[in-house]
């Protein structure tokens, strides 16, 4: 599920960009975001066919989407690559539980704000007791944390994005 | 040297070695020779040492070391390579530096004692001086990343496997890698990977096993659910024997996996060798409890629930707590 200042972000980031439209899916909830000629960005909020069990989230803005029938899974949305190039996705590489920590009581591994490098471990997929650190890979700036903690999440799912360098 | 000379009395261990016969092998001094043959007695190693006849091995310690490990180990890959450590934090991150510097697959970690061994989410392993096996193996498998997590049910499989063997019991699996004698854990397994570039590069598997602990020898939080080979057997057992049916199985189990079978044949074993499925349990994961009847494990390896509603879930993450029988 979105937070409403990670939304806020989101949109802020449209703003402040050419980007005309941003499409992240996580935590169940798929987000569409459109930036018009001269019209407010409304923000589109529904659940994303692919999850096993979507979470249930009220819109937060003006809804004008059509629902996706359920033979009809919107599989070409979910692959579209975010427009600017200079935000960068960081993808899970598979099924499993995202964690921010390396431990339940212990500090997240980045923040909104983070500087990271290729190295830099930004989180834990974890499945059948199998710790995938996932790294970075890239150079820049974490603007926005897409999963939460302890969330199931799929394979390809967005949990990061990252302004680069 | 030292390592040498216990080798040429392995081999000869039903006579005496002259000391003659040492000094020539390795053209040195006789009482270079002595100086090694002490050291091997310092180490534990039984040697006798008669006049006009020579050296001769009588018994070998309980040791986790390379020469240990090694002798007579039949495999081809797994093990061949070991670096033993006589105390070290956590073999996990020994054995993940070494893989990051280009250590080959089925290279070995392995510690006498732990002092920071690592279970899952930042728990620790209570892994003292003398009494375990506490090791990590490097895995460079040429595998889809989604198969990854698989690898954890095939090192439960191997070890379990190995471990009934060694006991004549079953040890059972607590999904997904714990290996239990009597519902108590004797063996814990700790999987990280690392990816490169989007691909598998490295699989550390950490397994640690209780070998020789007595019950009071567990601090007392884990004196009612932890248990050793010693106190299902009655015996002490050399650890480097264990250590090397374990490496054995698994090879072959991985090698099954990998090339041949798939997970098919690995998700039929671990039922087999399950404790898991048809038990009423409960999961406790990041999200929340879930209580219900654990009916299969899906072609990933995900634990398959009946929930108390009647709802079939999929898990992937959590602590399996099976319910005590009624």
């Amino acid at each position: 599920m979105f937070k409403l200042n990670e939304i806020r972000e989101l949109v802020r980031l449209i703003d402040e960009t050419s980007v005309t439209e941003l499409n992240v899916e996580a935590a169940g909830t798929k987000l569409i975001i459109k930036k018009e000629l001269g019209v407010a960005a409304p923000v589109i909020v529904q659940p994303a066919p692919v999850q096993a069990a979507p979470a249930v989230q009220q819109p937060v803005a003006p809804v004008a989407v059509p629902q996706p029938s359920a033979d009809q899974p919107a599989t070409k949305e979910d692959k579209q690559p975010v427009d600017d190039p200079t935000l960068h996705q960081i993808i899970s590489p598979m099924v499993g539980t995202f964690y921010q920590a390396p431990a339940p009581d212990a500090d997240p591994y980045v923040r909104v704000g983070a500087k990271v490098t290729d190295k830099t471990v930004v989180c834990i997929v974890e499945a059948m007791k199998l710790m995938n650190e996932i790294e970075a890979d890239v150079r820049g700036e974490i603007v926005a944390v897409l999963a939460e903690n302890g969330q199931l999440v799929e394979y390809g799912q967005p949990l990061f994005l990252v302004k680069l360098d | 040297m030292k390592e040498q000379i216990l080798e040429l009395l392995r081999q000869h261990s039903d006579k005496y070695m002259s000391g003659e016969e040492l000094c020539k092998r390795f053209a040195v001094s006789r009482t270079a020779i002595w100086k090694h043959i002490k050291d091997l007695q310092e180490d534990g190693y039984q040697i006798e040492g008669v006049r006009n006849r020579g050296y001769r091995l009588l018994a070998v310690p309980d040791l986790v070391t390379g020469s240990e490990i090694r002798n007579g180990l039949q495999t081809r890959r797994f093990g061949q390579y070991v670096v033993d450590l006589k105390n070290t934090g956590s073999t996990n991150v020994i054995a993940a530096k070494l893989a990051d510097e280009g250590e080959p697959e089925g290279t070995l970690v392995i510690a006498d004692q732990q002092t920071g061994g690592k279970g899952r989410r930042g728990r620790a392993w209570y892994s003292p001086g003398g009494t375990g096996i506490w090791m990590s193996l490097i895995l460079r498998p040429e595998l889809p990343m989604a198969q990854a997590p698989q690898l954890t049910l095939v090192a439960a499989v191997a070890v379990s496997l190995a471990l009934t063997e060694i006991v004549g019991q079953k040890a059972g699996i607590k999904w997904p890698n714990d290996i239990l004698f009597e519902d108590r854990k004797v063996c814990g397994i700790l999987t990280e990977m690392n990816m490169e570039s989007e691909e598998i590069n490295s699989v550390i598997v950490g397994i640690g096993v209780n070998v020789n602990q007595e019950l009071h020898d567990f601090p007392l939080e884990l004196q009612d659910r932890a248990t050793s080979l010693r106190m299902v057997t009655g015996q002490r057992l050399q650890r480097a024997a264990a250590a090397q049916r374990i490496l054995e199985q698994f090879e072959v189990l991985y090698d099954l996996f990998l090339r041949e079978g798939g997970f098919a044949p690995i998700r039929e074993l671990w039922k087999r060798q399950s404790v898991t499925i048809g038990k009423q349990v409960v999961a406790q994961t990041p999200r929340g409890v879930i209580k219900g009847i654990a009916v299969d494990i899906d072609e990933m390896g995900a634990l398959v629930l009946r929930d108390e509603q009647g709802q079939v879930q999929k898990i992937y993450s959590a602590d399996i707590l099976l319910a005590p029988p009624v």
